[in-house]
């Protein structure tokens, strides 16, 4: 009996032990020296050169230490969750078009009063603060910026009797068709990922080519929201880039896969089986290393045409629930500054930086054409998420490619599915 | 006095266990079932949404996909999969069961390499799948165009009509040593006297599967149906590591909808109802579980 009761006893107190410690927020050293941390959401292998930096600042900042968190992929949603409850990292890495959603539940630190007390440098030189700065208050800095451009193999072309990149997308259709016949169907003219997946790179290609040809998905018409495009204009971008697959260029493989440098892609460059592709800096340095050929990069068709493009990237916030506004904001300010960017392979979002840099002439592609590309900001703010265009528009192009419905269809599906969004 | 004491105990006894299942699953049950009712996103606090009444269930069952999704769901993912399972799960249980692995002493060796598949991570093994299929470079098609069989690579991930199958074919692969070796222990547990017996009043071996083999496995069977019913049935991970639900939404599922739209759409409340929906269809089968698991025991 008293056995049994010591068991219960012994039981419950280990119980209210455990549950005690789930609800306990952990304690920093009492040592004076503040700790942050930053979580960024680039994978490992893309950040050797950011880890330096914060080695460095670690190293003149004995006071202020960061600790460098890698959490991939992007998860804000996770973010959010730990910042309703009151913790989460002091200093989040977000994709420019997140910030909206963090900023509307107060999740970030609105930034003008640090921003009054410690000015940035070049703050009027910064890139895409449409996306960071809403009803005029700034709730994240932009940090990186990038876009897709070019990525081709000039020898591969040169067997085509092909001299210059195409400047604009029949070009390229055309070219890419003339590649493929030259090769008699060895190798594809243009290979793109083509999945139905919401995280497919052929969205960036699809609003390329709708941008360059003056139409978009939704657009806003003073907070009034509506569809930007007709079904003949959405068929007819379907058509274009089915065309890849019904006229061999492009591999019917391709249709499967979701990432710019997939192993089939950056196969098919290495051994001169695909001529061009499109992807962001990061994943071209990193197909670069992998295959042995020489790449170079060029703007994508029509992308010297402003707004053509996107310019993409990354942010940096502040989470409201910080102990250490003033130091998190130093920190902030270091990783904007040049001497990270010394070290950390990106383009800072910064056009006063983006001038300071050597660029390897291969990526000339993604220098001359960022100038002339604009964020998502068209979408921002729409009662339908980018995600959920993104997933709408791969699913139905992918219909088509895989012969589930014809392009008007698919196309009056994507209005369809926009409108019931857009009316809530 | 002494009742009143040991049915404390017993209180006290079962309070952490009782705690324990309130928290993990009872609360969360709840506050699903609050969230359904509720628009809210996966960006806002708890308490932050705003009540829609059943707004959210007429949104997901409006959305045109979401019976061809649901179909997806109850016949590709689980019926075919599970009656696969069985299929080839008693048929290779009943092969490692035979005394003639025992007599060449690899029955041990064979067991073992039927578990592997379930040792790999399924995330390991989606991607070994997806290598093995892959459209230009996938060793199967450098099989099958090496040896004449077709002119150039099958896209198998990427056409309507091999998709469904090559999901179908990594589930049973990487879940059937599951089935396999639930079914070994139900055949380990027929008595040898009753296939002597049959032996002796002269029942051939097909006669003896069907008179004692599958009446003494019919409540493992049962329970083996049930459970990879329920565990199939939510699965998220086999559809959307191999194809995100595509070729368009050829292959989409309740569980990658669910996903899709709590965050991707930042629709919570819309997500929290299709789980609800999922989890309604799946109590039908805990039921009809625990009934068959009873039957048992009795």
């Amino acid at each position: 009996m008293k056995t049994s009761r010591f068991i219960a006893a012994a039981a419950v107190g280990a119980l209210a032990a455990t549950l005690a410690a789930c609800g306990g927020e952990g304690s920093e050293p009492d040592d004076g020296v503040v700790h942050l941390t930053f979580r960024q959401f680039d994978p490992a292998d893309q950040i050797q050169g950011l880890v330096e930096a914060v080695d460095a600042w670690n190293a003149d900042n004995p006071d202020i230490q960061i600790e460098l968190e890698t959490l991939t992929p992007n998860n804000p949603q996770q973010f959010a969750r730990e910042a309703n409850s009151g913790s989460g990292p002091d200093i989040a890495h977000l994709a420019l078009a997140d910030v909206a959603f963090l900023a509307e539940p107060n999740i970030l630190l609105p930034l003008e009063d640090l921003m009054a007390e410690q000015p940035l440098d070049d703050a009027d030189s910064l890139l895409a603060t449409e996306m960071t700065v809403l009803d005029e208050t700034t709730w994240a800095i932009p940090w990186t910026a990038d876009t897709m451009a070019m990525v081709y193999r000039d020898d591969v072309l040169a067997d085509a009797g092909v001299t210059e990149t195409p400047s604009d997308w029949p070009e390229l259709l055309d070219v890419a068709g003339r590649i493929t016949d030259a090769s008699g169907g060895e190798v594809s003219g243009f290979c793109f990922a083509a999945g139905a997946q919401q995280q497919a790179a052929q969205w960036f290609a699809i609003n390329y080519y709708m941008w360059n040809n003056d139409f978009q998905l939704i657009e806003n018409n003073g907070g009034d929201w509506s569809v930007g495009a007709t079904q003949d204009q959405l068929a007819g971008a379907i058509d274009y880039f089915n065309s890849y697959f019904t006229e061999g260029i492009t591999p019917t493989s391709m249709q499967a896969i979701t990432d710019y440098a997939d192993p089939s892609v950056a196969a098919g460059l290495g051994d001169g089986t695909c001529a061009m592709t499109f992807m962001p800096p990061a994943a071209f340095r990193a197909v670069q290393e992998q295959v042995d050929a020489e790449l170079l990069t060029a703007p994508m068709p029509g992308g010297l045409d402003d707004g053509s493009t996107h310019l993409g990237g990354r942010a940096l916030g502040i989470n409201a629930n910080t102990e250490h506004p003033d130091e998190a904001w130093q920190v902030v300010q270091y990783l904007l500054s040049a001497e990270t960017f010394e070290t950390y392979d990106q383009y800072p979002a910064s056009a006063s930086t983006l001038t300071q840099l050597d660029v390897d002439p291969a990526e000339q592609g993604f220098v001359d054409q960022l100038p002339h590309s604009v964020p998502f900001v068209r979408y921002i703010g729409a009662p339908i998420t980018i995600a959920s265009l993104q997933e709408l528009v791969n699913q139905q192009f992918s219909a088509v490619y895989s012969g589930q419905a014809d392009s008007a269809t698919a196309a009056q599906a994507i209005i369809d599915a926009i409108e019931r969004e857009l009316q809530g | 006095m002494t009742t009143r004491r040991t049915s404390l105990q017993a209180y006290l006894l079962s309070a952490p266990a009782l705690v324990i299942v309130a928290l993990l699953f009872l609360f969360p049950s709840i506050y699903n079932v609050i969230l359904s009712l509720q628009e809210i996103s996966p960006f806002q606090g708890p308490g932050d949404g705003e009540w829609t009444g059943l707004g959210n269930f007429e949104y997901v069952f409006g959305n045109p996909e979401f019976w061809s999704i649901a179909r997806n769901t109850v016949f590709w993912l689980t019926a075919l999969t599970v009656l696969l399972r069985i299929v080839f799960g008693l048929a290779l249980a009943v092969a490692l069961h035979s005394p003639v692995l025992r007599r060449w002493k690899v029955r041990g060796l064979a067991r073992t390499l039927v578990l592997i598949p379930w040792m790999v991570p399924q995330v390991v093994a989606i991607a070994s799948w997806r290598w093995l299929l892959d459209g230009s470079s996938g060793v199967l098609n450098q099989v099958l165009v090496g040896s004449g069989l077709t002119d150039s690579g099958v896209a198998f991930l990427a056409q309507t009509s091999t998709v469904w199958w090559s999901i179908v074919a990594i589930i049973v692969w990487r879940e059937l040593p599951f089935v396999v070796m639930v079914l070994l222990a139900g055949l380990q547990s027929i008595p040898d006297e009753q296939y002597e017996a049959a032996s002796l009043d002269g029942a051939g071996g097909i006669r003896a599967f069907r008179s004692i083999t599958l009446p003494n496995l019919r409540p493992v069977l049962t329970v083996v149906v049930l459970v990879t019913v329920i565990q199939t049935f939510n699965n998220f991970v086999y559809v959307w590591l191999t194809t995100g639900g595509g070729p368009g939404t050829y292959t989409a599922v309740l569980a990658t909808e669910l996903y899709s739209m709590a965050f991707f759409a930042n629709k919570l409340g819309a997500g929290a109802a299709i789980g609800l929906v999922m989890t309604m269809i799946m109590a039908v089968f805990a039921v009809l579980y625990m009934r068959a698991t009873r039957t048992e025991d009795q």
